[in-house]
């Protein structure tokens, strides 16, 4: 550890830019959801949020991004969790799969689009499964239906890093632990919650942030696959706030964006508290 | 021990099947996406025109082997249409900048929160990942509005500057140095090594596989921008880079689509390949502050 005032030149850059482009702004434009936008730019206090909250458009983005990250995240969370126990108990790892699961991530979203077309078109493979399976046929892309694949290109996109960031942490966790339990025959579901989570428990944090990030972000395949403005099922917060930028309204913008922190950091917090309390118990 | 682990190879067969099943569904898409590239512009032009056919026992057929091998999508994507490299080359210098600038700023802020002691460093580190659990839709605002203030928007600056700060990266870079052992620094420095000597030659080569972490998870993040050029770029659609553009240029099936999307993938190819030991490795998380 050093201690010198010379740590500035190490900081300096990162957080010129950070201060610059994030955290200063941020607290600077408040003054923006507070003003009417006009010539004269009197301050109307809260009635931008008032008029926001209003807004049937923003509500409907809202609760459909909050909707889809909230089924996303988790079930990306649970499903790389247990595809990673799955290969990190045969050994040695399954290298085939581990080297194939990455590979989504780094593809980028719109030169996915065509085969998404296609997979989920009306007369595609997906629907000419269902209909050999004697099921009927579904719209998945032009429909209320469109959450199904849009929470599926989600999944795969983000699967394969959560995997390796879990089995990174797994692979870290000594067998021996796990011997003297298995000799008392504990199951699984045991095993997994008193041993293995504890222990990955930081790793197990940063899959969740991950998935959390990048549940926000699901708005690329909608917009790749429907434009600017998509069936209402998918209509997310994103969608509404480019609009509004195209019509320059930043009192709105602003508004959107501290009403959804706000939000965003409750439940964050919510969760950090948890995780905290977490930690706390296992550490004594 | 090797019968052992014979008798532990067999008994994981059905698991190791059902993995690999996932596995091949996964690549499935990228798999499809690189035999289409290899159809006739036309074969493919009228294999997409069977879209969208809403009659009740019409199917698209199954089709993954093209009647004639041809590399016509190639050669009018590299040589005669070319519309999609032009935002490829867009593309490539975003990423490029955007790389280039963060391995400048990002391993030197993370190793000032991490092997220094001052006080306000974690509220610093705090801040940071407050920075970093906020949506995009969020954050997206208050850099517009220094854009704005800079009159840097509609310029590529507009694109690169933001990233370079990503809260993300600094938050992973700072959480691998939280955990290399304070003694290999305090040797250095009885040694009587300066900060930027332990910084270059202690803490940057045993940061590698984080570095490494980073430089994959960056290319993916600025290889497919999105948001950014739609918001920060809209009256120079010019600009746009290829993942954004590419969305539109589909739109109107000419037939060479899956040839660029093709060589839009192959990037990452290269990438991940060059970069897959480091992934494993540098995602380490000390601690949670």
């Amino acid at each position: 550890m050093f201690k010198t005032k010379r740590v500035i030149f190490f900081l300096f850059p990162g957080l010129a830019l950070l201060l610059l482009f994030y955290a200063g702004p941020l607290l600077g434009g408040i003054r923006y959801s507070l003003l009417d936008g006009t010539f004269e730019n009197r301050f109307v206090g809260l009635d931008n949020y008032r008029r926001l909250w209003g807004n049937p458009m923003f509500l409907q983005g809202l609760r459909n991004t909050l909707e889809l990250s909230l089924i996303g995240a988790p079930l990306l969370w649970l499903l790389s969790f247990l595809m990673a126990s799955a290969l990190s108990g045969i050994h040695p790892f399954g290298t085939f799969a581990r080297s194939a699961v990455l590979l989504p991530y780094l593809a980028p979203a719109s030169a996915m689009v065509l085969i998404w077309q296609v997979l989920f078109d009306y007369g595609g493979p997906l629907n000419r499964l269902l209909a050999a399976l004697g099921a009927e046929r579904i719209e998945w892309l032009s429909s209320g239906a469109m959450r199904a694949p849009i929470l599926v290109m989600f999944l795969w996109k983000n699967l394969g890093l959560c995997v390796l960031v879990f089995m990174a942490a797994l692979r870290s966790v000594s067998p021996s632990l796990y011997e003297s339990a298995e000799l008392d025959g504990i199951t699984w579901l045991r095993k997994t919650f008193s041993i293995t989570l504890p222990l990955i428990l930081p790793s197990a944090y940063l899959v969740f942030i991950l998935s959390w990030i990048n549940a926000f972000k699901i708005f690329r395949e909608v917009y790749f696959i429907s434009g600017a403005y998509p069936a209402e099922s998918v209509y997310t917060l994103q969608h509404y706030m480019n609009n509004l930028y195209s019509g320059l309204n930043y009192q709105m913008v602003t508004s959107a964006a501290y009403s959804f922190a706000a939000i965003a950091l409750a439940l964050f917090g919510v969760l950090f508290f948890l995780q905290q309390r977490a930690a706390n118990e296992l550490n004594g | 021990m090797q019968a052992s682990v014979r008798r532990l190879r067999g008994r994981h067969v059905p698991a190791r099947l059902l993995l690999s099943l996932i596995a091949v569904l996964l690549l499935l898409p990228i798999a499809v996406t690189l035999l289409y590239a290899f159809f006739s512009p036309e074969e493919i032009r009228a294999y997409m025109g069977t879209r969208n056919r809403y009659t009740a026992d019409s199917f698209m057929a199954l089709r993954l082997i093209p009647e004639t091998v041809s590399l016509m999508q190639f050669y009018r994507v590299l040589i005669t249409d070319r519309e999609i490299l032009r935002y490829f080359i867009n593309s490539v210098l975003y990423t490029a900048g955007i790389l280039a600038g963060q391995l400048l700023a990002l391993p030197a802020l993370a190793y000032g929160l991490s092997c220094f002691r001052f006080r306000g460093r974690d509220a610093l580190a705090f801040g940071i990942v407050l920075l970093m659990v906020l949506p995009f839709q969020v954050t997206m605002v208050p850099s517009v509005l220094t854009l704005r203030a800079l009159n840097l928007l509609n310029t590529p600056w507009a694109i690169v500057l933001p990233m370079l700060s990503a809260p993300f990266f600094a938050f992973l870079l700072r959480q691998y140095m939280l955990g290399i052992p304070a003694e290999i620094i305090e040797a250095a420095q009885i040694d009587s090594a300066g900060p930027l000597k332990c910084f270059l030659r202690i803490v940057i080569p045993m940061s590698r596989p984080v570095l490494g972490t980073m430089a994959a998870l960056s290319f993916a993040e600025s290889w497919n921008l999105v948001e950014q050029p739609l918001t920060y770029l809209t009256s120079r659609s010019d600009l746009y880079p290829l993942s954004v553009a590419f969305g539109q240029l589909t739109r109107n099936m000419s037939g060479i689509e899956f040839a660029g999307a093709a060589l839009f993938i192959l990037p990452s190819l290269f990438v991940y390949l060059f970069f897959q030991e480091d992934i494993m490795e540098g995602i380490r998380v000390a601690d949670l502050r």
